[in-house]
């Protein structure tokens, strides 16, 4: 365990990188939905690494940190939900099959 | 008895968690009963712009500032109340034919106004996001609300996964911010802010990291070129009146956030994003009408138009940066003015597709001025505002922000003239739909389908605004001279 708040916040924003390469390259709409995921999971290390390490934040860190972790939940509940819906459409979880407006 | 004053301060929010609550109990209890249904969500929407309007007689600060009710909370409140209104009138047309539920579709719409009321009144970065996603949620299931409809679904996913994305941006972001500023108030991040305008310090690559993704999660939220891409499908995939929602409410909701962040947490820094913003409008309106005018699908093209638009309102935030707290005022106007022209414009087409199995294409409106000629020149009323011709809401709106544009000078007046060519260049797609109604020939010789009276109640309603907002702008002038100096 490093006693730094930077290296905490240097690996949140890796994972941040990770998730958001991983929403921009991959084509599966559950990949996707899987690294968007990642960046809030990203953003919960820095906001728990700035609770632990700034005395004043300490309180406030925790309650952020749940409050997002709600809101991810219910995003992922709305998200699953449709691809859900699209996948009885189109038989499909490829996102660049999605096309049908473009054509 | 009395209420404790926070108590009083979120009435509004409570009436409308409670006005959801009772439209979905009388659909329970009355299942089938549209009539009811539409009619207890009017009259619910009505307690709860009453509500908003009592409590906003004062200003309240609430929950430690976290939350406040200032004119501009008012003023977004009954906005909002009043799309949502405009919204509930026209849907029954297009959902009934499709066999789709008008009570869920009523309930969704309430709660997706509770959002963007919080967010209206939030003076709280966290409780802002909170209310953000609360509005953008039960927008996403809206999208997909005809889910055995491929389109519809397709436009859906696009919206969320876009839109989830950008809120995990927008977060991160504040992450940085409420740890290197100490606070999510807005109140505190804007002195924290405002002393390293005042040169005490330099601001530091990790706050100046998190505003910059700040803005990038609320450009995706807008629309904003580059940040567009998940509109047009979004937009024309949604069942009609949903798409016409979701141009407005979640447009203004997203500007609501824009002026709290930008105005009110960032004003001390607004020579350093000024830039930002006049590339961003330019950008915007220019790509938005440029696209808009290849467009032979309607929908998709006022997908494009509403992104034209958002940089028009952009236009005002620069101004206001630049030092004329007319464009502050002129955003607002705008705001109100793009709600119900744009509101009318898809009311006609959902209201054409009345008809299942009428697309949204350019040719659904040809010969419309003869088949249904009052549908027709409702229809062209609506686009005429859009384009921004006297006499009309459009007009006075665009007029108002370009001036106040121009009296800024230096570059946002060169933004103001790119406007103008915009304004001029936009009036060909617009003009080109009211050629189609009254000098083509009806492509089909089907009978015109009667429509519901709710449905013309929402067109006069929406009609009577967008020309007395260009006849009579004195009065809203005022309401929105007060919202912007109450942040500005």
């Amino acid at each position: 365990m490093s006693d730094s708040l930077d290296v905490y916040l240097t690996l949140s924003g890796i994972l941040f990188a990770i998730g958001t390469f991983g929403f921009l390259a991959r084509r599966n709409a559950i990949s996707m939905l899987m690294s968007i995921e990642l960046m809030l999971n990203a953003v919960n290390l820095a906001i728990i690494a700035f609770g632990s390490f700034v005395e004043p934040l300490r309180a406030d860190g925790s309650v952020i940190a749940l409050m997002v972790m709600a809101v991810a939940a219910a995003e992922a509940t709305v998200g699953l939900a449709i691809v859900i819906a699209i996948y009885r459409n189109r038989r499909t979880p490829l996102v660049d099959e999605y096309d049908a407006m473009r054509r | 008895m009395t209420l404790p004053p926070d108590l009083v301060a979120v009435l509004p929010l409570v009436a409308a968690v409670l006005a959801a609550i009772a439209v979905l109990l009388v659909d329970l209890a009355l299942p089938g009963r549209r009539t009811a249904v539409v009619l207890t969500a009017l009259v619910a929407l009505g307690v709860v712009a009453f509500a908003a309007v009592a409590v906003g007689g004062e200003e309240r600060v609430a929950f430690g500032g976290a939350y406040t009710v200032d004119a501009l909370t008012t003023f977004l409140h009954v906005l909002f109340v009043a799309i949502i209104a405009l919204t509930i009138t026209f849907a029954p047309d297009y959902l009934v034919p499709r066999a789709l539920p008008v009570g869920e579709f009523a309930v969704v719409l309430i709660f997706a106004m509770t959002g963007a009321m919080l967010l209206a009144a939030s003076t709280d970065l966290l409780l802002l996001f909170l209310g953000l996603e609360l509005m953008v949620l039960p927008g996403y299931m809206l999208a997909a609300f005809h889910k055995s409809d491929g389109y519809s679904t397709e436009g859906a996913i696009k919206y969320f996964l876009l839109g989830s994305f950008s809120s995990a941006i927008f977060l991160f972001g504040l992450a940085f911010v409420w740890g290197l500023t100490g606070s999510t108030r807005v109140a505190d991040v804007a002195g924290a802010l405002g002393a390293f305008a005042a040169g005490q310090g330099t601001l530091s690559a990790g706050l100046a990291m998190g505003l910059a993704f700040m803005t990038t999660g609320v450009a995706f939220k807008i629309a904003a070129v580059p940040f567009h891409y998940w509109t047009p499908d979004a937009y024309q995939g949604s069942p009609t009146p949903i798409t016409g929602y979701l141009s407005v409410g979640p447009k203004v909701g997203a500007f609501a956030l824009i002026l709290r962040l930008f105005v009110e947490a960032m004003g001390g820094l607004r020579a350093d994003w000024l830039p930002v913003v006049i590339v961003l409008a330019a950008v915007t309106m220019t790509l938005g009408n440029l696209v808009a005018l290849t467009q032979n699908n309607v929908k998709r093209m006022l997908a494009y138009s509403s992104i034209a638009h958002t940089g028009y309102m952009l236009l005002g935030l620069a101004a206001w940066a630049a030092g004329r707290m007319e464009g502050l005022e002129g955003l607002l106007y705008y705001g109100a003015a793009y709600s119900f022209m744009n509101l009318g414009a898809f009311a006609v087409v959902a209201a054409l597709q009345k008809r299942t199995g009428v697309t949204s294409n350019l040719g659904t409106f040809a010969g419309l001025g003869r088949r249904e000629p009052l549908l027709g020149v409702l229809m062209t009323l609506f686009l005429l505002s859009l384009t921004g011709i006297p006499p009309t809401a459009g007009f006075f709106a665009k007029a108002y922000v370009i001036l106040a544009a121009v009296q800024a000078g230096g570059a946002v007046a060169i933004l103001a003239v790119i406007a103008v060519l915009n304004a001029a260049a936009a009036a060909f797609y617009y003009l080109r739909v009211v050629v189609y109604m009254f000098m083509r020939d009806s492509e089909t010789d089907a009978p015109a389908v009667a429509h519901g009276r709710l449905l013309w109640g929402g067109l006069a309603a929406a009609t009577a605004l967008t020309i007395l907002l260009g006849l009579i702008p004195g009065p809203l002038l005022e309401v929105v001279g007060r919202a912007a100096r109450a942040i500005g």
